[in-house]
């Protein structure tokens, strides 16, 4: 044991170095794994249902960007062959003034008629951390999503204001790594309310009585899910010829558009990855090498002492192997304390990293095997020369 | 023991021009002889003992090992003879600074597959002899330079090897601990191992069975 200790302690430059490698390479990659999650999880979300909305501009609607899609619509569509369920959605920004930018870090009020059940094929419910899901027959209650709570120290029990109104927290949905970690999920009763408090043209229409709306006519939009065997996009097409003013969208269709408006993000992050892959390789070789080469001496006097090439190469493998494993080991930790500590108290409680087992696993496997390979390399290097070289040049 | 004929090595100077260090050495050294080289700096003796141990291979000649020819064998079979025949003491020591005293008299032993109780107990023998037992668990860097060379002479001895090559082994050494060294490496001669040693020290020609002076790449008598 101690001679093992003795050992990591002759190397310990070494192994800071490696563990600055692997810190770098993993946190870089929790940063793009995060990345590819949510992107993933949107993916996910589309294809699991089709998303509808009235047709028109929908100002202050957001993501929807549709005009009202009336309780009358809402009944033809579900009346459309194929279609399983239909429910009605009010997606609303939390904050008005920035709605008119698609960030992905937009948080959003959801009102949802829980009266029907969830149609997307992918989300049939959301997984709570805490609490409960909204019920049917639920008023003033909110459900919030994990980054949304963590950015405001929300509970189950706590209560947060919306338009004026004050609403009970009564569930936090785990951390899901997509949008609707930023999400409010309230009653669809109450999302009306707050999207007349919030829309002036709206309050406006509504008190001229130019329109003859009820409550149930205010939805910015539907989910719709479709029956067991049933083309998606199949049904879809006919939601579109059948039922006159609304927006549709081939959940393919929007897979395909959600993939293209995520390519930039694809390509910083195989630009991430590949820096990672670079730097991280590049300073763990370099550092793993160094340690070889200043050793050089050492070597010379082993193969003096009758060491062969062999024997030399599996105690360069032996201690390279525990070097690495060691300093990888070390460098995971020092990235998920980075990480724990950005994602707590910079961040905001926005999680900016990912570490996925893929991941952990995946910058070990790669540390250890080019540490192991670059140590191998810079022996054979070294007993290139003779003996008598060796211990010169070390001396 | 050691038979050498024709040993034959030349370096590159940065101009690229050939300096020739050996030009034809001839050295047959018998077992429980001790012999003697001297010559001024830069005239290649050190260069002699590499190629006589294997630590470099000569541009021409050969080198025995009793009837084996040794300086023809292929890398690993070279290390091996070197573990089994030679036994190596240097200007520098040369200790393996992460290692004890004692681990690196042991590290002789762990390359001729020869570890084991026995060998640790030989070690410490040999420690004690050359009165640096007490010292055993203290590292190089601790060691003062006439203790480190004890121990390096351990080293060199402890797997028995017929064959000693000493390259200036008092170099670095006051004389009290030069004269220790240059008395533990006779005695080994005493005891049956050929041993060659470089040296500048005129006593270390004391009780040696042959001096040489190696001047022009080739072995003189003085």
């Amino acid at each position: 044991m101690v001679k093992p200790l003795r050992l990591l302690r002759g190397y310990l430059f070494t192994v800071v170095g490696i563990a600055i490698g692997v810190a770098g390479l993993v946190a870089l990659g929790a940063m793009s794994e995060r990345i590819v999650r949510f992107i993933e999880g949107g993916d996910r979300f589309v294809l699991g249902q089709i998303s509808v909305a009235g047709r028109g501009m929908g100002m202050g609607t957001g993501f929807t960007a549709g005009g009202l899609l009336p309780a009358a619509t809402i009944r033809a569509l579900a009346d459309v062959p194929g279609v399983e369920g239909v429910q009605a959605q009010i997606m609303l920004p939390l904050d008005p003034s920035t709605s008119q930018f698609m960030t992905l870090t937009q948080e959003l009020i959801l009102g949802v008629d829980i009266s029907v059940p969830m149609p997307n094929r992918h989300y049939r419910s959301l997984p709570v951390r805490a609490g409960r899901f909204l019920r049917d027959g639920d008023r003033r209650v909110a459900v919030v999503g994990a980054a949304f709570a963590a950015s405001r120290g929300l509970a189950v029990g706590a209560h947060i204001t919306l338009e004026g109104e004050s609403y009970e927290v009564v569930g936090v949905l785990d951390r899901m790594l997509t949008a609707p970690d930023r999400f409010v999920f309230v009653p669809i009763a109450d999302a009306r309310a707050q999207w007349v408090a919030k829309d002036r043209l709206l309050r406006t229409v509504l008190a001229s009585g130019g329109m003859a709306l009820t409550a149930s006519d205010l939805n910015t939009g539907a989910a719709v899910g479709w029956r067991d065997g049933a083309d998606p996009d199949g049904v879809a097409l006919r939601i579109r010829e059948r039922v006159p003013g609304v927006n549709v969208q081939l959940p393919s269709e929007l897979s395909r558009l959600l993939r293209s408006s995520t390519a930039f993000f694809s390509a910083l992050l195989a630009g991430i990855g590949a820096l990672a892959f670079v730097i991280g390789g590049l300073s763990l070789a370099n550092t793993m090498a160094a340690a070889v080469f200043e050793r050089i001496r050492d070597f010379g006097v082993k193969r003096a002492l009758g060491a062969t090439d062999l024997q030399l190469g599996r105690e360069v493998l032996a201690e390279s192997l525990a070097i690495t494993l060691v300093g990888g080991l070390a460098g995971v930790g020092l990235a998920l304390g980075l990480g724990w500590l950005i994602d707590g108290y910079v961040a905001r409680a926005q999680q900016l990293f990912y570490f996925s087992p893929r991941l952990l696993g995946g910058a070990l496997a790669f540390s250890i095997l080019l540490g192991t390979a670059a140590a191998v390399y810079a022996t054979a290097r070294v007993v290139s020369v003779s003996p008598a070289e060796a211990i010169r040049r070390g001396t | 023991m050691l038979r050498a004929t024709g040993l034959l090595k030349s370096y590159r100077a940065p101009s690229g021009a050939p300096i020739r260090v050996l030009a034809g050495v001839d050295l047959a050294v018998k077992a429980g002889e001790l012999v003697v080289v001297t010559g001024p700096s830069g005239s290649g003796k050190s260069t002699l003992l590499n190629v006589l141990g294997l630590l470099e291979d000569g541009d021409g000649g050969e080198v025995r090992f009793d009837d084996e020819r040794v300086s023809r064998l292929g890398r690993a079979a070279k290390s091996r003879a070197r573990g089994r025949y030679v036994g190596f003491l240097f200007q520098s020591f040369l200790l393996l600074p992460t290692l004890t005293a004692l681990e690196n008299v042991l590290l002789a032993a762990q390359y001729v597959g020869r570890s084991g109780s026995a060998t640790r107990r030989r070690a410490m023998e040999l420690l004690k002899e050359v009165g640096v037992a007490d010292r055993m668990d203290h590292f190089p860097a601790q060691l003062s330079g006439g203790e480190q060379q004890r121990v390096a002479f351990c080293r060199a001895v402890l797997n028995d090897p017929p064959l000693l090559l000493a390259d200036e082994p008092t170099g670095n050494l006051d004389d009290a601990n030069g004269a220790l060294i240059l008395e533990a490496l006779r005695g080994r001669a005493r005891a049956g191992a050929a041993v060659v040693v470089v040296s500048h020290r005129p006593d270390a020609a004391v009780g040696a069975s042959a001096l040489y002076r190696l001047r022009g790449g080739v072995l003189e008598s003085p």
